[in-house]
């Protein structure tokens, strides 16, 4: 089958309707804009003032990690290594310690993720069989050096500074979502021949 | 030789052949957990239940012989509906604690729910039974709360190690099992149990939440902690070994190895690992780059010629041992290896199990290169007479002995291979950095003479490079050849210089390694001209 060629044609005549046209759109948006500022039309500007001002996240954005505590202020997380072993920025390091209560067992007793390297995907937070790991909306972190920016377990655990910006992503939804996930194995399994899980061992 | 049918395809095996035998030769893995190829059938988990045509009911493959004419459905509807029951039976009250054991990842249970399982558990964890968790057995940690009672931990005692330390206690859904009165496991070789444990029940106290084992990587080699040379894999991830276990080898060691081997590892990684060449300038160590210090050895070994000694230590692999003494022979230079005479000790047995009294991974390779020529006590003498110029030592032994110091003294210029830094370095007059055995490739031979591979696991620290590589380097700037640019190059000299060695190459030797054919030592002395 022959490709169906389309001419176009790109030595048009200069003309100054187009840039006439696209002043008319500038000159439309400057007044709109103006009017809803001063409260006189509908439509606001779409900048805000940052940082006085800050735009409203979705109730899933996906900000700074948050590790979250149990009654005692003690991390609920039990070092698992789910969140380390999903990241696929390979951003979060862990280091694993004893915890006194032998139904525990575990907890991190070194938790950092570097924020540099973070891509905010939230698979951590899928990951975590605890929730432990959720998501804030906190999204204007600065720093001046790098390490800085590597911020450990105290700083994950402090929420001071989440009510600012409010809870983001985190699994509510786990249970409901098994089935899927359960269905979507099995689909591996039978049409792929797929089941994840280490190697064999001998 | 009965013939039998499995999952449609027909397989001849060797009578007394079970189905769960002949299946792995297939290549396919019925799921088992009480089942392990080392240890006596006990049949009790009920896991590996098959449907066997014309039997009435479902056998366990573990323990079923295969008869001629046999047909063996592993797969097929009713098998998986028992493979998915028994699962479900193990897993009532199992406490589901993936996060925090250790054993996930390598974990049969895991394994097979995702395989065999994937169904809803019908308790909830408030109505589990509940048993001893976090119990500490010395190097073993014990959680019976994750037990499937498999009892292979005690076919383990029974019939390998003979000391019987655990028991099943109590009854029905309330067994659990227990050392007497708690006691810890005292043998050599209790890593192993966290080995055999199919589930998390009994970990390894020293891996314990040390890392995931899906972040590991897994290289062959061989325990350098004895004679017997046990077939390991060096678990490491990032450069660092997290672990050592066994690799099976039903010639060498089965699929154990001992405590001794196990920790072995510990060493690679410590601080006071050499990492750069120092030589003596007016009694102050000044340090030298590795070629630098290259220099100054083949010019100090030159000045010397025959009046040089070189003793090879048996912490070597093959390679590094044949270009030592192409070194020894391009000067006419007195050699052995023979420090603390470990040759006596190679086949010596410390227990019935694995451990040898001869804690060199490589003496068989040294007599077998014919290194023991001199005599270390003719070479010390001539050091103490002052007939010996230039001394170059593979390993530091000879400066641990105890009245050496003295005779070393005499001696203008000693010059050392080592790993680790230690006291007695101050003997010698060059250190140079030497990687250890899992830093390098090579091969080693045990007291059975079977050569065996080793394999570069983790990069060496700074500057330190092979034993082989140095002397080879040596041998170069005193114009002499050595004309491998690797091991497996060095390895091909070797088998074609060392008569018994003849024939074998890397190839050969992948999988469990190659026993020599029985020939005497004094053979390979003929050889070496």
């Amino acid at each position: 089958m022959a490709a169906r060629v389309v001419p176009v044609d790109r030595n048009t005549r200069p003309s100054a309707m187009p840039i006439l046209v696209g002043m008319g759109i500038t000159l439309k948006n400057l007044v709109v804009t103006v009017l809803g500022q001063i409260g006189l039309g509908k439509k606001a500007a779409a900048t805000v003032s940052f940082p006085e001002e800050k735009r409203a996240t979705s109730r899933r954005y996906r900000g700074v990690h948050i590790l979250t505590q149990r009654e005692d202020g003690s991390p609920k997380c039990v070092a698992c290594y789910m969140c380390a072993t999903v990241c696929p920025a390979e951003c979060i390091f862990i280091e694993a310690g004893e915890r006194p209560e032998k139904d525990i067992e575990k907890y991190p007793t070194r938790f950092e993720i570097d924020l540099l390297r973070c891509v905010y995907c939230g698979f951590c937070v899928d990951a975590c069989p605890e929730e432990a790991i959720i998501m804030s909306r906190e999204n204007d972190l600065v720093g001046t050096t790098r390490a800085e920016l590597i911020i450990d377990r105290d700083r994950l655990m402090d929420r001071a500074k989440v009510g600012e910006y409010g809870d983001g992503y985190r699994p509510i939804d786990h249970d409901a979502r098994r089935p899927v996930r359960i269905a979507a194995l099995e689909r591996l399994r039978t049409e792929h021949g797929i089941v994840p899980g280490m190697p064999k061992r001998d | 030789m009965p013939k039998c049918t499995i999952d449609g395809k027909e397989i001849e095996v060797a009578p007394g052949t079970t189905v769960i035998q002949a299946a792995l030769q297939m290549g396919k893995e019925v799921p088992h957990f009480c089942w392990h190829p080392d240890l006596p059938v006990d049949g009790n988990c009920r896991m590996c239940l098959v449907e066997v045509e014309k039997a009435p009911k479902l056998q366990i493959a573990c323990n079923t012989v295969i008869t001629d004419g046999m047909v063996v459905h592993t797969e097929s509807e009713k098998a998986k509906q028992a493979h998915r029951t028994t699962l479900e039976f193990l897993l009532v009250n199992h406490p589901i604690d993936c996060p925090v054991c250790d054993q996930a990842g390598e974990c049969y249970l895991q394994d097979q729910y995702m395989e065999h399982g994937l169904h809803d558990g019908k308790t909830v964890p408030e109505q589990k039974v509940k048993k001893r968790k976090v119990v500490d057995l010395g190097p073993i940690m014990l959680d019976a709360e994750r037990c499937v009672l498999c009892s292979r931990c005690l076919r383990f005692e029974a019939n390998v190690t003979g000391t019987n330390s655990f028991e099943f206690v109590n009854r029905g859904d309330h067994t659990q099992i227990s050392t007497y009165e708690g006691r810890p496991i005292a043998h050599n070789y209790a890593g192993n149990l966290a080995d055999v444990c199919p589930v998390g029940a009994l970990l390894s106290h020293d891996f314990r939440f040390k890392m995931r084992v899906w972040f590991l990587e897994a290289t062959e080699s061989v325990c350098s902690g004895c004679s017997t040379g046990c077939n390991i894999f060096i678990d490491h991830r990032d450069g660092e070994v997290q672990r050592l276990r066994p690799r099976r080898n039903v010639e060498v060691n089965k699929s154990w190895m001992c405590d001794i081997g196990r920790l072995e590892y510990k060493e690679i990684a410590l601080e006071s690992r050499l990492d750069a060449a120092r030589g003596r300038a007016g009694g102050d160590w000044q340090p030298l780059a590795l070629d630098a210090a290259l220099d100054l050895l083949a010019e100090r070994l030159r000045e010397a010629g025959a009046a040089s000694a070189f003793l090879a230590t048996p912490q070597a692999t093959n390679e590094d041992l044949f270009a030592f003494r192409a070194l020894a022979a391009q000067l006419g230079g007195k050699l052995d290896f023979r420090v603390g005479n470990p040759q006596d000790k190679v086949q010596v047995r410390v227990d019935d199990v694995l451990l040898r009294a001869d804690r060199n991974p490589n003496t068989q390779g040294c007599i077998d290169l014919g290194l023991g020529q001199a005599g270390v006590d003719r070479i010390l003498a001539d050091c103490a007479s002052g007939a010996v110029k230039a001394l170059l030592l593979q390993g530091p032994e000879l400066l641990l002995e105890p009245g050496a110091a003295e005779a070393l003294a005499r001696v203008p210029f000693v010059a050392v291979m080592a790993t680790h830094e230690r006291p007695e370095l101050a003997l010698a007059h060059l250190v140079l950095p030497a990687t250890v055995w899992a830093e390098g490739d090579g091969t080693f031979t045990n007291y059975q003479r079977r050569v065996q591979r080793i394999r570069r696991a983790v990069p060496a620290p700074g500057a330190a490079a092979p034993r082989w590589e140095m002397a080879a380097r040596v041998l170069r700037r005193l114009g002499g050849s050595f004309e491998a640019t690797s091991t497996r190059e060095a390895f091909a000299l070797l088998t074609r210089a060392v008569a018994d060695y003849a024939g074998l190459d890397y190839r050969v030797l992948a999988a469990g390694g190659r026993v020599l054919a029985p020939g005497q030592a004094g053979a390979t002395q003929e050889a070496r001209a």
